[in-house]
């Protein structure tokens, strides 16, 4: 379960501050999966990065499974991360002098789990890239990285996925089986999964909606879970 | 630790070629310091032990004089005692020589070794294609250097003739116990049988001889023996030497070399290092993504630092492993490099363990010390990087940073003390690379803003050239101070050498005395006068100068009171022997200090004596005799030793043998560095020695033919063949030799430092490379040509060339200027060909380089490389 309490996010730019994201509560119940919408600025992307311990919010606590993170340092966050949360992004972000295979492995040799290998096959097999495992990032198409990463983020069986934009990047045909990949991923996993896009279709098939503008909740698109 | 191991490798494959540079520049510093200490320890293992044969015995009396009875009695009340067990006796004398058969061949100065059927208690005297035994030298029987026989032109079963007397060669020398390597000698070696030596004549009153007693000395007596001998010799101008003093004195002297030179080495090393801390910066930058991912995906800070460690010590490991392959390699080269120098010092040339662990050690050092810091900025690497690009925030100060950099330093200082075998050389060599760097990079920072204008240039290519340079996060200070430093080397000691050159060519110039005779008899006076006169032609005569040789026995003065030489020994440095003259006139170099110069008649009653300035002065001979001479028991207290001799002052001379007291009636100062009137330190008003013999010296100017040359020293020696004949042309020959010896051994480490400095280039330009071939892909795609890229990229490069050789120039003048008035002390001239030369080559070494290292940048084509982006 992850729960927000007050969580807001304020920055410097150039010398005044901005707040990218007005204090938010906000609970996502285990196994939920919920769509973050809104238009660009709104704060969608803080908003997953502080669920992720990627980042510090300036005021609130997010707490996942009961843990505060906003107490933890940087080397429990990314203990944390690496035990429960798999996260992708929009573009990508694989380690580029790393192979397919390798770059799915990495978590699991942090987790130091002793079947990393075998499962980095399996995850492969699973999002259909058995064939391109040895190949480097840049050898691999978009929709072909973006499939890596979403290896990567299964590979230490995280409760919590977070997708930052996974399919913003590619082509509709593309970002179509990027996404049903994923579904069937979470299905398959009974995973929590948080979403932030801004493709109302996408959004549609989510079991929540959180619109955000100008850093705050839209009031009328918040449904009750059903 | 698997995964950061395992990490580690992976990065090592994708990144190793962007690295590599830098860890050549590891493997050549660790190769030198391997291969130094190697050569070094190989050299003193072959001679620990084999100090006896530099002796060629256990204890050696040696003296300037013909033994005298009480030596002789003494010596041979020790062998009836039993301290001695056996006796050889040796003279060397310096001499000219000229095959027999051969009319009109020059006359060669030899150095001339008497020698007895004993001789050498320990080494051996190896002959080519023969084994050496006394025999082969009775009769007059001589055996001679090669290069005598070249210079000749003659062979075994010749005759040379030495002194009054013939001579057959029965062999050639190959090698020679005890004999310097590669020190100064005046000519080549030669050796008679000491009963032929009388019949030539050579021994003649006043000649140049050093008498040698060598000595067998059964071990346990040694130490007593010689003590006992110093204290029984202490006035009679007898040194007695043992071969364990040589032995701990060549050892120190090896060690301190091995130290020292081993320094080189590290210079390099560092300067690899300052190239891995650049280079491992840009790393950084370029894998922030990288960094930030693994952090998101679960990784600690302390793991991604261990990941980064790993590669660097990995590749340290790497690169030292290379430098100790290739000191295998220089190692395997050098004895047919070194020839016969490697014949004469019969070392095993191999990798000595310790060599090759303290090369892998401070190559592995190194690396990680310039690497570390750097490397600590993973640590503030946000993986919410990944969302967007996170304004930098004015960070806290990095306590651990700067602790570390702190720690780092100390390190750094503890291994430059470490190689150089002493905390204060080490930190003198830290101190001094700090101020060296620091200047340079000021120098670079200063001719960087001074290029600045040429941003408005016309030229399109200039002006980007001259951005790339100054624009930040560009290599330009890293490539400065690499290269900088390797031409600041380079030039600074070829404008020493220039300097050195001209000072000795200016000092033999066109009019000066080229020519010395040494060793005229009295008799021959008149004689040899009027053959130089005839010699001469129309210009005046030569004069010819006498002189003798005098040991000060005494002071008897206000301030300064010596009873005897012992006193004197002990005393002040004075205890050497002097060569002394007596004229009525001062000569050109000198001039009075105190008192007054006499008149032009003869003394008639008390001797006088006119001494040098710094004689007078005590504190110029602090330290300077005493050096490497243990006190003995019982030495006289230094109360009476410190005071200057004054006019008035009594001083008491023995000139061999008669005792003479002269009272100091004038202090001289005399410019040594214009020796054309020669330099004595003690000059006597004539009559002092009225009626005492000695020899006459002479200065005056050959003939300009070399041909005309020998036939004069061949006349010369002919007609009077004790007199030896120093040619200064020979000479200044032979210190050119050792001049430009000297100057290629500085130059190949400037040479080493600007290969490391042309590898920091290679590495730094291939590091930023991915970004040049960005700009040129959008440079093209805009309409420039190929050429224009190329142009560009010559210009940045050959800017950089000329502020990096504008450094080096600067500081080689600076350099030269320093050893010049301070260290050699001789007057300083700039050298226009040398500062502009040397910026030049610099700019085309540079531009040449730098072209290269990036002509990817013009072959990739534009649209992949913007596809790639």
């Amino acid at each position: 379960m992850i729960e927000l309490r007050g969580v807001s996010k304020t920055v410097d730019s150039g010398g005044h501050p901005l707040t990218i994201l007005h204090p938010l509560d906000y609970t996502i119940r285990s196994g939920q999966f919920v769509a973050i919408v809104g238009p660009s600025g709104s704060g969608k992307s803080t908003l997953l990065g502080l669920i992720a311990g990627l980042d510090a919010p300036t005021s609130g606590q997010i707490l996942i499974d009961g843990t505060d993170i906003t107490t933890l340092s940087e080397d429990g966050l990314a203990r944390l991360r690496g035990g429960k949360i798999g996260f992708v992004f929009q573009f990508f972000h694989l380690v580029p002098s790393l192979t397919a295979f390798e770059n799915v492995l990495v978590p699991m040799e942090i987790a130091r789990r002793k079947d990393a290998n075998g499962r980095a096959r399996q995850l492969l097999e699973e999002v259909g890239l058995t064939e391109r495992a040895h190949h480097y990032p840049s050898q691999l198409s978009g929709g072909e990285q973006q499939r890596v990463a979403i290896a990567r983020a299964l590979a230490n069986d995280p409760p919590i996925v977070l997708a930052d934009e996974p399919t913003g990047n590619l082509d509709s045909s593309t970002g179509r089986h990027i996404l049903e990949l994923l579904l069937n991923v979470r299905r398959r996993h009974e995973m929590t999964l948080v979403l932030v896009t801004h493709d109302a279709e996408l959004a549609s098939l989510a079991d929540t909606r959180l619109v955000l503008r100008d850093g705050r909740p839209v009031e009328p698109a918040i449904e009750a879970a059903r | 630790m698997t995964f950061v191991f395992r990490m580690a490798m992976r990065e090592i494959r994708a990144s190793w070629k962007r690295l590599l540079f830098f860890f050549i520049c590891i493997a050549i510093g660790v190769a030198s310091i391997v291969a130094i200490r190697s050569v070094i320890q190989g050299i003193r293992a072959a001679l620990s032990g084999q100090a006896r044969a530099l002796l060629a015995s256990d204890a050696l009396v040696t003296s300037n004089r013909p033994w005298t009875a009480p030596v002789l009695e003494r010596l041979q009340a020790e062998a009836d005692g039993g301290r001695i067990t056996a006796r050889s006796q040796a003279v060397e004398v310096l001499t000219m020589v000229r095959p027999t058969d051969r009319a009109g061949a020059p006359a060669r100065m030899v150095e001339l070794r008497a020698i007895e059927p004993a001789f050498p208690f320990y080494g051996t005297l190896t002959l080519e294609g023969q084994v050496y035994s006394h025999a082969l030298l009775r009769n007059r029987g001589v055996l001679v250097r090669p290069e005598l026989l070249a210079q000749f032109g003659v062979g075994v079963g010749d005759r040379i003739q030495i002194g009054k007397q013939q001579f057959e060669i029965r062999g050639t020398i190959a090698s020679e116990p005890g004999r310097r390597l590669g020190a100064f000698t005046l000519g080549p070696r030669v050796f008679v049988d000491l009963a032929d030596l009388d019949s030539t004549g050579l021994l003649a009153f006043g000649s140049r001889a050093s008498y040698q007693m060598l000595l067998r000395v059964p071990d346990p007596a040694l130490e007593t023996l010689v003590t006992d001998l110093r204290a029984a010799f202490s006035n009679e101008f007898v040194g007695v030497r043992h071969y364990r003093r040589t032995e701990d004195r060549v050892e120190e002297n090896l060690t301190r070399a091995e130290d020292y030179l081993s320094l080189v080495g590290l210079v390099v090393l560092i300067l690899g290092g300052i190239g891995i801390s650049s280079v491992t910066r840009v790393f950084v930058q370029q894998k922030l993504r990288s960094i930030a991912v693994l952090k998101c995906v679960g990784s600690t800070s302390a793991q991604v630092l261990g990941v980064y460690m790993t590669q660097v010590l990995l590749l340290g490991i790497a690169g030292s492993a290379l430098g100790v392959a290739l000191a295998a390699v220089v190692m395997a080269l050098l004895p047919s490099f070194l020839g016969e120098l490697a014949a004469m010092l019969p070392a095993n040339y191999g990798l000595t363990p310790s060599a090759v662990l303290q090369g892998l050690a401070v190559g592995l050092l190194v690396s990680i010390l310039f690497s570390v810091v750097p490397l600590l900025e993973v640590r503030h690497v946000k993986p919410s990087l990944l969302l967007r690009d996170a304004p930098r925030t004015a960070a806290p100060i990095d306590w651990i940073k700067w602790g570390v950099t702190l720690a780092v330093g100390v390190a750094l200082v503890g291994v430059a003390a470490w190689q150089a075998g002493s905390l204060e050389v080490g930190l003198m060599l830290s101190g001094g690379l700090i101020a060296t760097l620091f200047v340079l990079n000021l120098a670079g920072l200063l001719l960087v803003r001074a290029v600045q204008p040429l941003r408005h240039a016309r030229s399109f290519a200039l002006r980007h050239a001259v951005l790339h340079v100054t624009r930040p996060g560009s290599q330009t200070r890293v490539i400065l101070l690499a290269v900088g430093l390797g031409t600041f080397f380079i030039l600074g000691v070829r404008s020493v050498q220039a300097n050195l050159l001209r000072d000795f060519a200016v000092q033999v110039g066109p009019n000066a005395p080229d020519m010395f005779l040494i060793d005229i008899q009295q008799g021959q006076r008149d004689a040899v006068a009027a053959f130089l006169d005839e010699a001469n032609g129309a210009a005046p005569g030569p004069r010819l100068m006498p002189v003798l040789r005098a040991r000060v026995v005494g002071v008897e003065g206000r301030e300064v009171d010596l009873e005897n030489y012992e006193e004197v020994r002990r005393g002040r440095g004075l205890s050497r022997e002097y060569t002394v003259t007596y004229r009525s006139q001062l000569e050109t170099n000198e001039s009075v200090v105190a008192g007054e110069w006499w008149d032009d008649t003869p003394v008639t009653g008390e001797p006088e004596v006119s001494i040098e300035e710094e004689v007078a002065d005590p504190m110029h001979f602090e330290g300077d005799d005493r050096r490497g001479r243990e006190a003995g028991p019982g030495e006289a207290p230094p109360a009476r030793r410190l005071g200057r001799i004054q006019v008035g002052d009594r001083m008491r001379f023995d000139v061999l043998g008669r005792i003479v007291t002269a009272r100091v009636t004038s202090v001289r100062k005399v410019e040594w560095e214009d020796f054309r009137a020669g330099g004595f330190v003690f000059v006597f008003r004539p009559g002092s020695f009225a009626g005492a013999p000695h020899t006459f010296i002479s200065a005056f100017k050959g003939p300009d033919d070399a041909a005309a040359r020998a036939r004069m020293q061949t006349a010369l020696v002919t007609a009077h063949p004790n007199v030896s004949v120093i040619d200064l042309r020979e000479i200044l020959r032979t210190f050119q030799e050792i001049v430009s010896n000297i100057t290629l051994a500085v130059t190949v480490v400037g040479g080493l430092v600007l290969l490391s400095g042309a590898l920091i280039l290679i590495g730094a330009v291939s590091m930023t490379k991915f970004r040049r071939i960005y700009e040129a892909a959008i440079l093209k795609t805009l309409g420039a040509s190929g050429r224009l890229v190329a142009t560009m990229l010559l210009l940045e490069y050959g800017v950089l060339g000329a502020i990096a050789g504008t450094i080096g120039a600067l500081g080689a003048i600076v350099l030269s200027w320093a050893i010049a008035t301070h260290a050699l002390e001789f007057p300083w001239e700039w050298s226009a060909s040398i500062t502009f030369g040397g910026i030049v080559l610099t700019a085309l070494f540079v531009a040449a380089v730098g072209v290269l290292a990036s002509l990817d940048v013009l072959r990739h084509k534009p649209l992949a490389t913007l596809r790639a982006e």
